[in-house]
């Protein structure tokens, strides 16, 4: 992990699990085992988190506008994710730079699933699962099942950076109860 | 016509094992899925599906015990429950058990995957 940072247990701000760099198949297993085996006491919740860090992982892999070689030469996206724990609820937060035109059309997905209710989002679901591989809006399922296992809002913060570009931040909480 | 047994593998990827018999028509699928290439991985159970649904034509008993999928691997599950669907329709005999950890957002999943494909699924708790 040259020159990214991975923070187990920090004391600061909460933060459980923070991780800034590239989203390549090894770092995320590291990460996936940490979250896994050692966030919570409690299996489910370990479960709900990891099951949220596939899905917005995968993300920034694909998607991420700053890109990085892996250790196999293949353009892996580089972003940042952060586990905050808190006394009632884990916070989990992924981001990465985008560009505005790309990113606007994922908040307006984020806005139409936090509108839904529960029932509406599942069947938004069994839709968007019966589209053809690669079809547009495909991509929709993985924020979809984020707000079904977080079972709250996604959260999102769009930032200009100063070259130009944009950092997406995307959140959701994961109650411990 | 062969069968199909795959060693589940949790490492960087999570492969299910599966295994799929000819002779019984007994199908399982089970740990995790969450694979570097879905598609790839399910085609080959799929077209075994349906090269056993042409021409053995007996009947298919499916147990899928998995602890874990990613949204890809459940795109290829339905891809799965719809041949079956298929097959019962044309005739075939089908069971579906559908293993689930005991959690109201995993049973809530398999409810869908009835909805969705129009299947009886066995809905079992894990133990």
């Amino acid at each position: 992990m040259e020159g990214a940072e991975n923070n187990k247990h920090r004391t600061t701000d909460n933060i459980a699990i923070s991780y800034t760099g590239i989203f390549d198949t090894e770092i995320l297993s590291v990460l996936a085992k940490e979250i896994e085996g050692t966030l919570s006491p409690d299996d489910k919740i370990n479960k709900k988190v990891f099951k949220i860090f596939i899905e917005l992982a995968q993300n920034i892999s694909m998607y991420s506008l700053e890109r990085e070689p892996n250790s196999h030469g293949t353009d892996m996206g580089v972003g940042t994710m952060i586990i905050r724990n808190f006394d009632n609820y884990y916070e989990f937060s992924a981001g990465n730079r985008t560009t505005k035109d790309s990113i606007i059309p994922v908040m307006e997905k984020c806005d139409n699933i936090n509108s839904m209710t529960r029932d509406k989002l599942r069947e938004y679901r069994r839709l968007q699962r019966n589209m053809p591989a690669g079809e547009k809006g495909g991509g929709n399922i993985g924020l979809i099942q984020v707000a079904l296992t977080a079972s709250n809002p996604i959260e999102y913060a769009l930032v200009k950076c100063e070259d130009g570009d944009y950092f997406y931040i995307v959140s959701v909480r994961i109650d411990k109860e | 016509m062969e069968d199909i047994h795959i060693k589940g593998v949790h490492e960087a990827y999570f492969m299910p094992t599966v295994n799929f018999e000819v002779a019984t028509g007994n199908c399982e699928i089970s740990g995790e899925s969450y694979l570097e290439e879905t598609t790839k991985f399910y085609a080959p159970l799929l077209a075994w599906i349906r090269e056993y649904t042409a021409s053995v034509k007996g009947p298919l008993n499916f147990d899928i015990k998995l602890s874990y999928f990613n949204t890809s691997s459940s795109k290829c599950l339905v891809d799965i429950l719809d041949l079956l669907k298929n097959y019962q329709k044309a005739g075939g005999l089908v069971t579906v058990n559908w293993y689930y950890e005991d959690s109201d957002e995993e049973l809530e999943e398999v409810e869908d995957f009835i909805l969705e494909t129009g299947l009886q699924i066995n809905k079992i708790p894990m133990d």
